[in-house]
């Protein structure tokens, strides 16, 4: 049997399904959160490509399947992304040419890395702008720590919490204080303030104790102003390297 | 005792026997699966599906020993993790691949002897089942295997070659076969996917030597039959009742016992007012007629998708004294339930992971639902998720221990409703949102198996669909969902020896056998099988 043609497309449905969907990591108004901000997409990839996106998802970042939904709901949701086009976007906030002196002035490349310059112990940033909205990124400005990403994907939708912090410690008693880069059953690989990676046996340790709300980046809730962030955001959203 | 050291020379005697001997399979050697454990002759390991092995080869003290094989991995990497349990009959190891492939190899070597894969269309309809295969049934000299385009196929057990191909149904309205065949004397039993759209599920029997159908079991009353008025007035978008596991067998009561799958549309109710019937369900039907002889039914009206076709485990045990034959079974639903199987009566249950959908199961094990637990338009957040305390994987039962072991997911999820009523090819009538990651996790449980008491746990990192193979070795083996094998103490539950396989063990279903004086572990990893043996 071919799949039925779609009916006519209903943007109030689309909305509701996003609302129940997408909202966590795009946003109630599709300007981003943890995911990408979406306005404009469907224009620029087509509206079939984004309801094949909402329905496949995309492998390997934190775009889940969705196989629940029906071609009909796929393309009600990207007809509600389409209204949206018309409606104006919130005024810009902050500077970028700004945020960019101020992203080297606060040294932040000691950790991040943009189109392969800079550390390697936080985040690459490079196309931080085509994954994150503005509020998000604020937001860990502000605490860093706070609501790590916790991208969909993996195997049954495994979405282990992001940049997550442990401690190890050994049966001698040497201590281990790491993000998490990589964890199954019986081991675990944390790395440390200096980028170093040190693997763990579970059944070797001590104890393994997860260490929510940290992080080794600093909060800049008072080393920059409202105003400053706002420009280091704008900035920030502007990195959207082709991957 | 005596009978055991009657196994021990029977074991002495085939190791002897270098060559492959794939021919006669009977229907007597079946019946007595259990005393010829260096053979791995059907999914569960015998018509009791207790998963256990008498082989004591590998035990507590020599486990950390045990190092691979060999590795098979399919040329042909499909949409899913193999998910096949293997079935070993003198020296071949009969397994399938993604999506409906059957390979014979040499259980010794690895070496691959065929493969047989079947022409499947183009355009396949597998709404809410996997594109993989769950396995093979072996009888006298012939394979029987169920393909995703449903049909029903044997196969020449030397060469792979077709002997009869049956086409149990149309796949253009969702019809599937996925499980594993259960063959008894003559006749191949076989269950249907697709439950999560329209159909209208069913047990088939069929003629093993023809492939002529011999009865079907309907899991969803036609209108106006008895069960119907659990549906409401009008059954047109409804249905479900997908039978995609593998049934039990109980020869002295000529009784097959097999589970249904829920209602369709999953997470809206609104159109089926009632109970249901005979979905999330398990049956006991007449081997000879398919006749329903009782149903015991553990969630009535599912709006979660908690298919209750896991393996129902066949165990006998005194209570209060007296000798029963007992079903347990660990349902999706949370509840570890125990059934006396001559009669269907209700004899014990229990949560054995956290559940909050139900306050718990009155005296006739009919759970007593929590108020707002059903789905809504904004979703409702419940423990167990969609996939359940425990999903298809079989759990194992050990006579020595008298413990149950079941993979338990300890995850929860919103579950959203969506439409009333199935528009093929559409799905479900609502979604989940499940809350994975660093909040779940799972647990390799031993539960006292006539009480559901937790004997001990073993946790794993993430919720995890897998089997357990317990042996007369003292030992339970399982597997993460990260790709990790591993083996427990039986008694405490106490780690022995891991090992990473590198694959999801989701799906995984570990059988275990001898050849030449040597057990071998077969565990299932990613796109891989993997085979462990002693130095």
């Amino acid at each position: 049997m071919p799949a039925a043609p779609l009916g006519p497309l209903d943007p109030a449905q689309g909305k509701l399904l996003f609302s129940q969907n997408c909202v966590n990591c795009h946003g109630v108004d599709a300007t981003g959160e943890e995911g990408p901000n979406l306005h404009g997409v469907p224009a620029a990839l087509g509206d079939a490509a984004v309801a094949g996106i909402i329905r496949r998802g995309i492998p390997g970042t934190g775009m889940p399947n969705s196989y629940t939904l029906s071609e009909q709901d796929a393309a009600n949701i990207v007809a509600w992304l389409r209204s949206l086009d018309s409606a104006p976007l919130p005024p810009a906030i902050g500077d970028a040419p700004k945020g960019e002196a101020l992203y080297t002035s606060a040294g932040c490349s000691a950790c991040h890395m943009i189109n392969g310059f800079g550390g390697d112990i936080g985040p690459d940033l490079s196309r931080i702008g085509a994954g994150r909205g503005a509020a998000n990124l604020k937001a860990r400005l502000i605490d860093p720590g706070a609501n790590l990403p916790k991208p969909a994907g993996g195997f049954y939708g495994n979405n282990f919490t992001q940049y997550l912090m442990f401690r190890a410690v050994e049966k001698d008693g040497h201590s281990t204080e790491g993000i998490r880069v990589g964890e199954d059953s019986f081991s675990i690989i944390l790395k440390d303030a200096q980028g170093k990676l040190h693997g763990f046996r579970k059944p070797d340790l001590r104890s393994l104790e997860k260490e929510p709300g940290k992080s080794f980046m600093p909060s800049f809730k008072d080393t920059l102003s409202s105003a400053q962030m706002d420009d280091l955001v704008a900035y920030l959203v502007t990195l959207k390297a082709a991957p | 005792m005596k009978r055991f050291f009657a196994v021990i020379a029977s074991i002495i005697l085939f190791a002897t026997a270098p060559e492959l001997r794939a021919q006669g399979v009977t229907y007597d050697q079946l019946l007595h699966a259990d005393s010829t454990p260096q053979d791995w002759l059907m999914y569960g390991g015998d018509y009791s599906s207790q998963r256990f092995s008498r082989l004591t080869q590998i035990n507590r003290e020599n486990v950390r020993a045990l190092k691979p094989a060999w590795i098979y991995q399919p040329n042909h990497l499909g949409e899913a993790p193999v998910e096949s349990s293997a079935v070993v009959v003198g020296g071949i190891l009969y397994i399938t691949e993604p999506p409906s492939t059957v390979t014979a190899l040499d259980a010794r070597l690895g070496t691959k002897i065929w493969s047989w894969t079947p022409r499947l269309p183009e355009k396949l309809y597998t709404i809410g089942v996997h594109r993989s295969n769950r396995g093979v049934a072996v009888l006298g000299d012939t394979v029987y295997v169920g393909t995703l385009d449903a049909h029903l196929v044997a196969l020449d057990a030397v060469t792979g070659q077709v002997r009869w191909n049956t086409h149990v149904d149309d796949n253009n309205h969702g019809y599937a076969l996925t499980g594993a065949p259960r063959v008894l004397n003559g006749k191949v039993i076989i269950g249907i996917s697709g439950g999560d759209v329209d159909i209208r599920g069913y047990i088939d029997a069929y003629d093993a030597k023809t492939g002529r159908r011999l009865w079907r079991s309907f899991t969803i009353p036609a209108p106006g039959d008895p069960g119907s008025e659990t549906w409401g007035k009008d059954m047109n978008g409804l249905g479900g009742g997908g039978t995609w596991g593998t049934g039990s067998f109980d020869p002295d009561l000529n009784l097959v016992y097999w589970g249904t799958g829920n209602p369709a549309p999953d997470y809206n109710g609104s159109q089926r007012p009632g109970d249901n019937l005979y979905t999330d369900c398990v049956v006991a039907l007449d081997a000879d007629t398919g006749r329903m002889k009782w149903y015991f039914q553990f969630t009535p009206h599912d709006t979660h998708d908690w298919d209750s076709i896991q393996v129902p485990v066949l165990l006998d045990a005194l209570i209060d004294g007296k000798p029963r034959k007992l079903l347990a079974l660990a349902n999706r639903n949370g509840f570890y339930y125990v059934l006396d199987r001559v009669t269907g009566a209700f004899v014990a249950g229990t949560p054995f992971v956290t559940e909050t959908w139900a306050k718990g199961l009155d005296q006739n094990g009919r759970p007593i639902p929590n108020p707002h637990s059903e789905p809504t338009r904004e979703g409702t957040l419940n423990f167990p998720d969609g996939h359940g305390g425990t999903n298809w994987n079989s759990p194992s039962y050990s006579p020595l221990t008298k413990m149950f072991y079941v993979s338990s997911r300890e995850i929860s999820a919103y579950t959203v409703s969506g439409k009333d009523r199935v528009d093929f090819p559409g799905f479900g009538g609502g979604g989940r949102i499940t809350l994975g990651g660093d909040e779940a996790y799972g647990a390799i449980r031993a539960l006292d198996a006539v009480t559901g008491k937790r004997q001990w746990e073993f946790k794993t990192l993430a919720p995890t669909e897998v089997s357990t193979l317990a042996t007369a070795g003292g030992l339970v083996f399982s597997g993460s969902d990260e790709g990790n094998f591993f083996a427990l103490d039986a008694l405490t539950g106490k780690l022995l020896w891991d090992f990473t396989v590198g694959g999801t063990e989701s799906g995984s279903n570990f059988v275990t056998y001898e050849l030449r004086g040597k057990q071998y572990l077969v565990a299932a990893s990613g796109n891989a099988f993997v085979a462990f043996t002693l130095p």
